[in-house]
């Protein structure tokens, strides 16, 4: 990526439109703004950002139908602003391809850590991940954390290596269970559960503050890319 | 004569229904006239032809014969009857040897004047008993038309009970009662209400009434009223009487009677239908509105709460090297988020209200629960410890994570400054089907410290009541308080580690 990443924002207020815009310009990045889902996509098409943050509900088109318009050509990354109490909204955002979501009030420290974990996962795939103490070797399978070697199980493994290559990205647990167990008959989410558990406790420093696994409630896990 | 009614647009006056009853009995006088004038007049007629004409004895039978079917046919087995014999009697007068007397020589008369006799009243038996069947063919085919006519108006038009009472006033009129009416309980039999009466009711009727209603049987008596009889029916709706149907000296059929009583029935219990329907209805609506209500609030206060907090933290990143613009800005961060929690606070409230908090419970480690605390409180010092044993807890990470917040909202208050909350999750001591994390400060103690809890600790003791947990307070060792918080466990299960 050269030069400033551009970020798309999609808001109807004006107050949230603006001050975002300022605090993204202020954190190194370029803006464009729609009001509304058509002008976001038609803002898209025109622009081609490497970001796009929306809100969902809007006058004409919304949230919704600006994700669904821009998943049906692209794989740019989406942040969803929900508001509080709107898990199914939340839900339904990730399911028709949202990547992340903040909820509104966020911190804009919250925001910006998201946004860096969506643009750090669209670089190309590289087979060895890092985040602060642990990094992960895809090819020779190997973790560390804290210069210590850590033995995974192969289904701890492949846990681990899906959820950091989506770091930053809500995964949802069925999701988990098909590309984990290629949906083998009489997996549950309390599988998942368990294993995550053990999982957690081998890579996590503290497991009373957990750093790189957290749940995200009804939908899954989420690997979290830097914490804030 | 009476008359009891409310609204409605079917009237049928006291006069009409007088008029209608002297059109009736102006009728009759008319028919009887005609009838005699038949028989009598039709006698002497065929009398008169068959002398004039010198006709055969058997022709001047049949004519006869047919003057007697036609006396049957109007006035009924007297008319036959009457024109039988003074056919007969014409018969031998005037055309049986010897001529206008009435004596008969020649014996094989006296057996065709016998047989004639015989004949013409059996004959006009049979035509009567035909009549009587026609007739009744008539009254049931006149009581179905009723009652279809009642059923479309009851189950087509909206039954107040004005227009209720009209519809079955009028089907008892046209089954021919002569008084009575419907009457409807107020609760209790003995309460009458007369949607609709015609004729006087004496106080008997309504012990009459209430005695039919306790009963639970229709009761038929003689009539006091002129005609046959009277007949009470109970109404019943939903399991239960509710009314009586009167009607007085009607002929009409018991089976008609009953069924205009079940389709008044019906007809009341789906107008209690229709209205609890509406009342539902009415409910469903203003739950609608007060989502919608909800949710437009929620977005009305969380918009501009957003902007302001992040118009704060760029303030906040500006004043990082002034000292003097540092502590006004990290207070109204501080209190923008304050704002944000009470706001959270209270549309929780109006949830649980509205039955829109109903918890959707997952398996939610207590650790996550911590983070996502620290998160939503970034100026409150805490400190976190969760038990290696410690199972998950059941329960609704958001409702979850707002007690959390109420409760150390509540002990950071209470906290001496830069003394750190602490946050404690273990297995419950007693119940290892429950979860207990602990918010422990150094406060002045209970029950000051629960004291200022305020709505916050009632939002909190509400939702953890709604995720099946409570919550409840003891005194910290060496000072504070600790805010205990017990939840269902989810514990892993057994074996799934393959």
């Amino acid at each position: 990526m050269s030069g400033a990443p551009l970020i798309l924002v999609v808001d109807d207020d004006p107050a949230i439109r603006d001050s975002m815009e300022r605090e993204l310009r202020a954190n190194g990045y370029s803006t464009v703004s729609a009001t509304e889902g058509g002008e976001g996509v038609r803002a898209f098409e025109t622009h081609a950002p490497e970001l796009i943050l929306t809100d969902l509900s809007m006058p004409r088109s919304d949230g919704f139908e600006l994700i669904a318009a821009i998943r049906a050509t692209a794989r740019t990354p989406i942040i969803v602003l929900s508001v509080r109490g709107n898990d199914a909204d939340k839900v339904r955002a990730l399911d028709l391809g949202a990547d992340d979501f903040v909820t509104k009030p966020f911190s804009v420290a919250e925001l910006m850590a998201r946004i860096r974990a969506q643009l750090r996962r669209t670089a190309p795939a590289a087979t060895l991940l890092a985040f602060d103490e642990l990094s992960i070797d895809l090819e020779r399978r190997r973790v560390k954390q804290g210069g210590r070697e850590i033995r995974l199980t192969p289904t701890e493994f492949a846990l681990l290596a899906l959820l950091a290559a989506n770091a930053g990205k809500p995964m949802f647990t069925d999701t988990i269970i098909s590309r984990v167990w290629r949906d083998a008959p009489g997996t549950t989410a309390d599988t998942v559960r368990v294993h995550m558990s053990a999982l957690r406790k081998k890579i996590e420093p503290d497991p009373s503050s957990p750093r790189y696994i957290v749940t995200e409630p009804w939908v899954g896990y989420r690997f979290i890319a830097e914490p804030v | 004569m009476t008359e009891v009614r409310r609204d409605g647009d079917f009237k049928i006056s006291n006069s009409d229904f007088e008029k209608l009853h002297d059109r009736r009995v102006n009728s009759r006088l008319l028919r009887a006239a005609v009838t005699w004038l038949v028989a009598l007049g039709g006698t002497a007629a065929v009398t008169a032809a068959g002398r004039a004409m010198n006709l055969n004895h058997v022709t001047v039978g049949f004519g006869f014969l047919i003057v007697v079917l036609a006396a049957a046919l109007r006035g009924g087995l007297p008319a036959g009857t009457v024109a039988s014999i003074v056919a007969t009697l014409s018969y031998n007068f005037f055309f049986f040897q010897p001529l206008y007397t009435f004596t008969i020589h020649d014996p094989s008369n006296w057996v065709a004047l016998a047989a004639f006799l015989v004949t013409s009243v059996t004959v006009s038996r049979l035509v009567i008993a035909a009549r009587i069947e026609a007739r009744r063919a008539k009254l049931r085919h006149q009581e179905l038309e009723t009652l279809y006519g009642l059923s479309v108006e009851l189950f087509t038009a909206t039954n107040r009970a004005g227009a209720l009472g009209d519809a079955a006033g009028r089907a008892l009129v046209l089954l021919g009662a002569r008084e009575g009416g419907l009457v409807l309980f107020d609760g209790a039999p003995e309460r009458q209400d007369a949607v609709w009466w015609r004729g006087d009711k004496p106080d008997e009727i309504g012990e009459r009434i209430a005695d039919v209603a306790r009963r639970g049987e229709p009761l038929e008596l003689a009539s006091t009223a002129g005609g046959p009889r009277d007949v009470y029916l109970p109404l019943f709706a939903g399991g239960e009487t509710i009314g009586a149907l009167v009607a007085r000296g009607s002929e009409a059929s018991m089976p008609a009677l009953v069924s205009v009583s079940r389709l008044v029935g019906l007809a009341v219990e789906r107008e209690r239908f229709i209205e609890e329907n509406a009342h539902v209805e009415a409910l469903r609506e203003s739950e609608t509105l007060k989502t919608s209500l909800l949710r437009a609030i929620s977005h009305d206060l969380t918009t501009p709460l957003t902007a302001i907090t992040i118009h704060t933290e760029s303030l906040r990143r500006k004043a990082e090297r002034d000292e003097e613009l540092k502590a006004p800005v990290t207070g109204i961060a501080g209190e923008t988020g304050r704002l944000r929690r009470r706001i959270d606070n209270l549309l929780s409230m109006a949830r649980l209200e509205a039955g829109k908090a109903k918890p959707r419970r997952e398996p939610t480690p207590p650790a996550d629960l911590f983070r996502a605390v620290r998160e939503n409180l970034p100026l409150v010092r805490v400190s976190v410890h969760v038990d290696d044993d410690c199972p998950d807890a059941n329960v609704d990470p958001s409702l979850a994570l707002e007690i959390l917040v109420n409760l150390i909202e509540n002990a950071h208050r209470a906290s001496p400054p830069g003394v750190p909350v602490e946050l404690l999750a273990r297995v419950h001591p007693s119940d290892p089907a429950q979860v207990r994390i602990e918010v422990l400060d150094r406060g002045p103690g209970m029950p000051r410290d629960v004291a200022q809890g305020g709505l916050g600790l009632e939002i909190a003791r509400g939702l953890a009541a709604a995720n099946g947990g409570s919550i409840d307070f003891a005194p910290r060792p060496d000072g504070g308080t600790i805010a205990r918080l017990d939840v269902p466990a989810a514990p892993l299960p057994v074996g799934e580690l393959a």
